[in-house]
């Protein structure tokens, strides 16, 4: 069942369109990611479905209700921002409770709620404290630990991480999906962080411009970016983009430069025609080099201009039918500055787009 | 963060410990303040009473002002060991409180108790030299300072901590032996000038200064006149009512302008623009409208209502009232201004955070926000008290101080006295009790806005 569904949506701050007749069903249970570049209007979809924001358009439904009307409190939402927005004057305690106290709930009520949360998210300890002597990653906690006592069927994410350090980044990160595992919520996460989408997601959203790309699972976005745009945003380092035109002759082949690349395998969205201007995009971890490169469909021989070693793999810059190619692999088996390798990739693993339109072939 | 949480936990461990001394520190608190602030009195008085010789004078003056001193010498170390003064508040309180007690007793009691200390001489009069107003007006300063140190107390957990002020001090070293011309300067006129002020108060300088010590004459005389009281009571009224209604309006019209309405910038400017004008102009202003025939009054009864009143600075009672109006119109819009600016200060996401939570908007103003802009509220505080304490052209350009004595202020007394009355010392004694009270007020601003520096700042990079 969904539970949250967007319809329609359309938001235009005065002539400045921000979200373009946007449509997405979230599931029950599910955690939906947005991700996109900054200002791309995720915080703004997020706003629209928590009642921060009017909609100029268009309807949103939550738990098969029509809320598009209805006051943020009464939508059935917790919300987490970046920047925690604890109220600074009151504890902790303080801060869970005004809401609740507010709704004129039992004293008890409010006490085994609050309980509950600070248990879960294991703030027990700093109850008494005042937010300004909370470290950022405990305060966080307890913004969280705020939407959790509004127990509520949809919890609502802003780049709730991005004011983190990166460890501690990864550690709230794993708590949120457990928080998710045991709450079993539908939880809408906004990132700019295609780590924490690629972790956190059941689906992911790709926005750009206020327009979702491509909703789909976290691996068919990695491995079948529907565009251009999708391709390069999500995977690091970005995937190699060499432009070409496509020879249909036989199989299907991509000439990149004096490089032809015989696209067997690869499952054409569309008819490939001939003489098409294409661009080919294989991601830097699907290159082989050496031993491994042999058993590939396809191979060629390229000298190593530039080496980025990053730990447990090594960044290789060359050059491919005289375009830049980077790939990456085991820093065991490195090359070096100058060296002449065999290199070699599976076309069916790459992604081929129409150079005109940027969209999936 | 570590550094936060570390100072939370001096402020809860520590506790234990200075409970056990506290008992010692109290008594050694309470003698030194009792004693420092007995023999100031004693020692002031006699300093200042006319003694004739100045044999006399060594005689009997000198030995008290020596123990005054002496006990402010020792103060420090009596009341707090090793470490300085200022770490140790509450002794003061104590200290403050038992000096109000004593000035009341010598207020309501003084002459019952002077022929039983007959053995100091002439220096027990100064039993009786509290027994008028100023007496009174001193046990009130008193309280205040005793309230002020509680209140520093209860918020500076900073001052708690030991060797605070070497630390200050040694801070910065060079920047501050580089200020110190202008520092000099600082001091030369406004500690010079104020000094001076507060030396001729004692004599009884008429048109030029002249060094004949009176004592405390012209206070009494200060507080044994009419004039003087009604200032007083006037500045009272009018300045709790323009403290009251300046934040409150001022808050208003700032939450207002805040809801993002349209044409802010005029508005802001409407509202700001009577405080471009200077008070002169504002006061006559406001005596046209406020005139029975010309004003408000005027094209009231001319519009058929022939029995409307309202001639606020022709009634002896609420001439103030219309003074307060003219002024309020004055200052709301600069109290705006730094009201807004706090409010834009604020963190949008409070705001959501509040809506979903579902707070409605008094109450995410009152529990929320306002709490939050407490350093803009002290900003304004001052600069609307400093404004009361100054009314003068207001008062000039509406009513000249009257109908009769009823609108005088202070400021107007003291400018009277030494320019137009050409009795200059009385103008001194009047206006060091004004500074008196400015600085009982101020000082506990100053610590809580720079000494809180510190905790406003982790406040903002919440
Ligand atoms: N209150 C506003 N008025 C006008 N434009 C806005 C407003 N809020 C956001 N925008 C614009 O809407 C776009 C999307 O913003 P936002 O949703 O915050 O992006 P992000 O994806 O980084 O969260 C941005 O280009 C921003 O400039
Ligand atoms: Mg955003």
């Amino acid at each position: 069942m969904a539970s949250v569904v967007v319809r329609d949506v359309s938001l235009n701050f005065g002539v400045v369109e921000v979200l373009k007749s946007l449509n997405i069903e979230v599931n029950q249970g599910e955690f939906l990611v947005l991700l996109g570049p900054s200002g791309c209007g995720k915080s703004t979809l997020l706003n629209c479905i928590a009642g921060l924001l009017e909609v100029t358009d268009g309807q949103i439904f939550i738990n098969g209700k029509n809320v598009t009307w209805e006051q943020p409190k009464d939508r059935g939402i917790g919300m987490v921002f970046q920047s925690y927005a604890l109220y600074p004057q009151m504890s902790v305690e303080g801060n869970l409770s005004f809401g609740l106290k507010n709704q004129r709930l039992p004293a008890d009520e409010i006490a085994s709620r609050v309980k509950r949360a600070s248990e879960i998210l294991q703030i027990e300890p700093l109850l008494k404290r005042k937010p300004m002597a909370l470290s950022g990653g405990q305060r966080q906690r307890v913004a969280i630990g705020r939407a959790l006592v509004r127990d509520v069927d949809v919890f609502l994410f802003d780049e709730p991480l991005s004011n983190l350090d990166a460890k501690l980044r990864n550690e709230l990160r794993i708590e949120i999906k457990r928080l998710h595992q045991k709450l079993e919520n539908t939880m809408i996460y906004v990132t700019h962080d295609q780590i924490e989408a690629m972790t956190l997601a059941d689906r992911i959203a790709v926005m750009r411009d206020g327009i979702i790309q491509q909703l789909d699972e976290p691996q068919a976005i990695y491995s079948r970016p529907v565009n251009r745009f999708v391709a390069g945003f999500i995977g690091s380092p970005g995937m190699n983009f060499m432009e070409g035109t496509l020879e249909v002759s036989g199989s299907p082949k991509v000439k990149v430069g004096d490089a032809t690349i015989d696209a067997k395998g690869y499952d054409f969205d569309k008819k490939p025609e001939a003489g098409q201007k294409v661009v080919f995009g294989i991601r830097p971890e699907h290159v082989m080099i050496g031993e491994m490169a042999k058993s590939m469909p396809y191979t060629s021989e390229v000298e190593i201009e530039i080496v980025e070693p990053m730990g447990s793999d090594t960044l290789s810059w060359t050059k491919l039918g005289g375009q830049n190619f980077t790939f990456r692999i085991d820093s065991e088996y490195a090359p070096k500055e100058g060296e002449k390798v065999k290199i070699g990739f599976d076309p069916a693993r790459a992604s081929i787009f129409d150079a005109n339109t940027d969209i999936r072939l | 963060m570590a550094d936060t949480v570390e100072t939370g936990m001096i402020g809860v461990d520590a506790r234990p410990a200075r409970r056990q001394q506290w008992e010692k520190w109290l008594i050694r608190g309470i003698v030194a303040a009792v004693l420092l602030r007995l023999a100031m009195l004693m020692g002031l008085s006699a300093f200042f009473e006319d003694l004739g010789s100045v044999g006399d004078w060594l005689v009997e003056g000198l030995p008290w002002l020596c123990l005054a001193v002496g006990a402010a010498a020792l103060l420090p170390n009596l009341s707090s060991g090793i470490r300085l003064q200022g770490n140790r508040l509450a002794n003061h309180v104590v200290g403050w409180g038992i000096g109000t007690a004593l000035l009341l007793i010598m207020y309501f009691f003084g002459p019952q108790i002077q022929p039983a200390l007959s053995f100091m001489g002439r220096s027990a009069r100064v039993l009786v030299e509290f027994t008028g107003n100023q007496g009174l007006f001193l046990a009130a300063m008193t309280a205040l300072v005793a309230l002020s140190l509680a209140v520093i107390g209860s918020e500076g957990q900073l001052l708690h901590r030991p060797g605070l002020f070497e630390r200050v001090w040694a801070k910065n070293l060079t920047a501050k032996i580089a200020a110190v011309p202008m520092m000099l300067v600082a001091l030369g006129v406004f500690t010079g000038g104020t000094i001076w002020t507060v030396v001729y108060s004692f004599t009884d300088s008429r048109l030029l200064p002249r060094e004949k010590w009176v004592g405390l004459a012209q206070y009494e005389r200060l507080w044994g006149e009419d004039r003087w009281l009604i200032s007083i009571e006037n500045l009272l009224i009018y300045g709790v009512c323009s403290l009251v209604f300046s934040i409150v309006i001022g808050f208003m019209l700032a939450a207002m302008l805040d809801q993002k309405v349209r044409f802010e910038n005029t508005f802001r400017t409407i509202f700001l623009y009577p405080f471009a004008l200077s008070f002169i102009v504002t006061g006559l202003v406001w005596q046209w409208v406020l005139n029975p025939d010309f004003g408000i009054q005027g094209v009231i009864r001319s519009l058929g209502w022939e029995s409307f009143t309202f001639d606020p600075l022709y009634n002896q009672d609420i001439v103030i009232y219309g003074i307060l109006i003219a002024g309020l119109w004055q200052g709301t819009g600069l109290i705006m201004c730094l009201m807004l600016a706090g409010l834009r200060g604020i963190d949008e996401e409070i705001w959501k955070a509040a809506r979903i939570d579902g707070i409605p908007m008094w109450k995410t103003y009152l529990f929320i926000v306002i709490p939050m802009m407490r350093p803009v509220f002290i900003t304004t505080l001052v600069l609307i008290a400093s404004g009361i304490v100054r009314v003068y052209d207001l008062v000039v350009a509406q009513t000249s101080g009257g109908p009769g004595i009823a609108s005088e202020v202070p400021a107007k007394y003291v400018y009277d006295k030494m320019f137009l009355g050409q009795n200059l010392a009385q103008g001194f004694s009047a206006s060091t009790m004004m500074l008196l009270s400015v600085l009982i007020v101020l000082i506990p601003w100053a610590y809580l806005e720079f000494g809180g520096k510190e905790r406003t700042r982790r406040a903002s990079d919440v």
